[in-house]
């Protein structure tokens, strides 16, 4: 009180200068700055949810592109890491300690690619066994060579079923899956041709009606016109990108080739304790392949074999989402980018519309900053409820997907709070220029205005 | 707080001792000095006002009244720091507003300025409650103490009962006076009215004009802009303006 009564008393500029004056009008301006912004910050935020409430349908279509970016944005993301989760568990179930030596790689870019691989020898059972006897990091070894066939049991029949021809038996644990009911046929059983065979659930599921495993095993399948023995049933293990992996039937090696001949080039698995063993594994499976394909490694200009490990799945879903990623960011800043010109437009609109408001305002006391804050807040009201909108529907989305696919729904705090806040900065931006046009009407210009 | 309320005692005390600085008389709520207000219009500088001086002490209830084109207008904006002059001097309660940049004379317009306009000038979707708190949002008045002003400020200009209307579901006299008290509620200096009646029916004029003389005789300081005679004849100060000059400055009571 004293300070202030002590100003208004000497008005005059003071002799000690532009210091005096700063220096003097310190407290004042610092007290009254925190209260003023506090108190006009308030109203801002009032006034703009009632302008926005009384012009619905323009704020709707306002709203609109925030919306479509940031739902594209969080839907993306969402599915993207569900997938991630599906897939980071279904390779761990076989897990980084396995890998394949086979004739060609599960991927082939290129139709030169595929001449040269096609000029390769097959894979043998004799490289298998080979591997088995000479590579002392491997711990387990086995083949498996793969058809598709349709399955019939009486009058039932299920198409496209994934028949896997394996030995030795180990394979079962290469490829982690686990006797549920019954079990795994004997090692004199695999070796000697038997036409028995281990069956996933989806067997279960379509040729028994959902029978329970006890009651499938001893029952006979018929596969290419060939009767075999159901001796077991796999543990389920769901499916991957909505396809099951229990739509399977396990037949001993044997078996396969009596079948589906000799010739075939079988893919050798190699499994390791641990992942740290897997480089000396690989080096030593690549001399012995080598040696066998009479070649020294790194010299001649194609190995012979592919040697792989689900690295190679996991680099293409890799490459792939990130590709996805980049596309999506691209849509969402174009859109978030026509969002906020759009709401730039509309608060240009608004400030004109409100330039009465405007004079009125400053008449009062009003100061070119609370005009600014006032409109800034109103654009980032817009923007921020745009992105909340785009939050909800974009995880609203990932769900309806991640329902119809199968997979786990990750809903992400940080990608809920990045989506408004990349928004709200959208809002700063694009209300900027309208804010600033405001602040700086004259107000007696503005007071005439209609 | 120290912010709102307008601390009297030194410029009082001024008052009493009659200091002059400046050239200006202290005493004078608001001291004129020389007053030039040039306008360019392409190439050409149109003068508004041509030297205008003038003092009016506090508790005066003065009207300034002039045909239109006079210079009336714009010597009101000056008065009411909505803009300041090209040339001269004006002290508004001891400080010299002349050469104020836009914030200082938005704090000046906030702290000592009560302003009445001819169309009311409420803010439409605001409530009579929350368009008479504006000022002290501006002002930074906490709200719970903002309410309780807003309220007695309405009460004064006999509206207790429509804290809640909206302006549309008001009278234009019931309007006017909810402008009354928003121009009342921070305890300005001055009260500046400009045409107050000019878009009310004579009835609701006479009554918004004995509101007038009880916030005058209350010790409000009314400067009443207008082009009616009967209005400018219940002022007790008369200034006629024409062409940018003081034609008369007359006390009529």
């Amino acid at each position: 009180m004293e300070r202030s009564g002590d100003r208004r008393a000497k008005p005059q500029r003071s002799s000690f200068g532009l210091w005096a004056t700063v220096y003097r009008s310190l407290p004042r301006r610092i007290t009254s700055f925190r209260a003023v912004r506090l108190t006009a910050i308030w109203e801002a935020f009032r006034v703009a949810t009632s302008s926005l409430r009384s012009n619905k349908l323009r704020t709707a279509l306002t709203l609109m592109g925030i919306v479509v970016g940031v739902t594209a944005v969080i839907a993306v993301v969402t599915i993207i890491k569900g997938l991630d989760k599906t897939v980071a568990q279904t390779f761990s179930s076989q897990g980084s300690t396995v890998f394949t030596i086979s004739k060609n790689p599960q991927i082939i870019k290129s139709r030169e690619e595929f001449i040269k691989f096609s000029k390769r020898k097959d894979v043998t059972h004799e490289d298998a066994e080979a591997i088995g006897r000479l590579c002392t990091s491997c711990w387990r070894v086995g083949v498996a060579g793969n058809a598709t066939e349709t399955v019939k049991y009486a009058d039932q029949k299920a198409e496209n079923v994934r028949i896997r021809g394996v030995d030795p038996t180990t394979m079962f644990d290469i490829d982690g899956v686990t006797i549920d009911s019954g079990r795994i046929w004997t090692e004199g059983e695999g070796s000697s041709g038997h036409e028995i065979c281990v069956v996933g659930t989806d067997i279960l599921k379509n040729l028994f009606g959902g029978a329970n495993a006890d009651r499938a095993v001893g029952q006979e399948l018929r596969i290419a016109g060939r009767p075999y023995m159901i001796v077991g049933v796999l543990e389920p293990l769901g499916s991957i990108f909505g396809f099951s992996r229990d739509n399977v039937v396990y037949i001993p090696y044997s078996t396969y080739q009596k079948t589906y001949g000799a010739r075939r080039s079988l893919v050798v698995f190699i499994q390791v304790p641990t992942a740290e063993q897997l480089e000396a594994a690989e080096d030593q499976v690549r001399t012995i392949m080598g040696n066998r394909r009479g070649r020294t490694p790194g010299q001649a200009d194609d190995e012979g074999y592919a040697l792989e490990t689900q690295d190679v799945f996991l680099n293409l879903y890799g490459s792939a989402t990130s590709n996805i990623y980049i596309v999506t960011i691209g849509v969402a800043a174009v859109s978030l980018v026509v969002g906020g010109i759009v709401v730039m437009n509309i608060m240009l609109v608004s400030v004109t519309e409100r330039t009465k408001e405007i004079g009125i305002r400053k008449a009062i006391g009003a100061r070119r900053n609370d005009i600014l804050t006032q409109f800034l807040i109103e654009a980032v009201t817009v923007t921020a409820i745009g992105g909340a909108i785009g939050v909800g529907t974009g995880f609203g989305l990932a769900y309806i997907i991640s329902a119809l696919i199968g997979f786990p729904l990750l809903v992400s705090i940080t990608s809920a709070v990045l989506g408004v806040g990349v928004s709200s900065v959208v809002g700063i931006i694009s209300g900027l220029w309208p804010a600033w046009r405001a602040a700086k009407l004259d107000p007696i210009e503005a007071l005439r205005a209609e | 707080m120290s912010d709102v309320t307008i601390a009297p005692s030194l410029t009082e005390s001024a008052i009493k001792t009659n200091i002059h600085v400046n050239g200006h008389d202290t005493s004078m709520l608001i001291s004129m000095r020389n007053i030039w207000k040039t306008y360019q219009m392409g190439t050409e500088s149109v003068h508004a006002l041509h030297g205008v001086s003038f003092d009016i002490p506090k508790g005066e209830y003065i009207a300034i009244i002039g045909p239109s084109g006079s210079g009336k207008s714009t010597l009101m904006n000056l008065i009411g720091c909505l803009d300041t002059p090209s040339e001269g001097e004006y002290w508004l309660n001891g400080k010299n507003v002349s050469d104020m940049d836009d914030d200082e004379l938005a704090r000046i317009r906030n702290q000592e300025v009560g302003f009445v306009f001819q169309t009311f000038n409420l803010l439409a979707r605001a409530t009579a409650l929350h368009n008479v708190e504006l000022p002290l949002i501006y002002g930074g008045v906490g709200s719970s103490q903002r309410h309780e002003m807003a309220k007695k400020a309405l009460a004064a200009v006999d509206l207790a009962d429509r804290v809640t209307h909206r302006p549309n579901e008001l009278s234009g006299g019931q309007r006017q006076r909810v402008a009354i008290a928003r121009a009342l509620v921070n305890h300005p200096s001055i009260l500046l009215a400009d045409e107050p009646t000019g878009a009310l029916d004579s009835h609701t004029s006479m009554e918004i004009m004995d509101l007038f003389e009880r916030l005058h005789s209350e010790g409000n300081t009314i400067i009443v802009v207008t082009h009616e005679h009967d209005i400018a004849e219940r002022a007790h100060r008369v200034v006629s303006i024409r062409d940018g000059l003081i034609e008369k400055d007359e006390r009529i009571r």
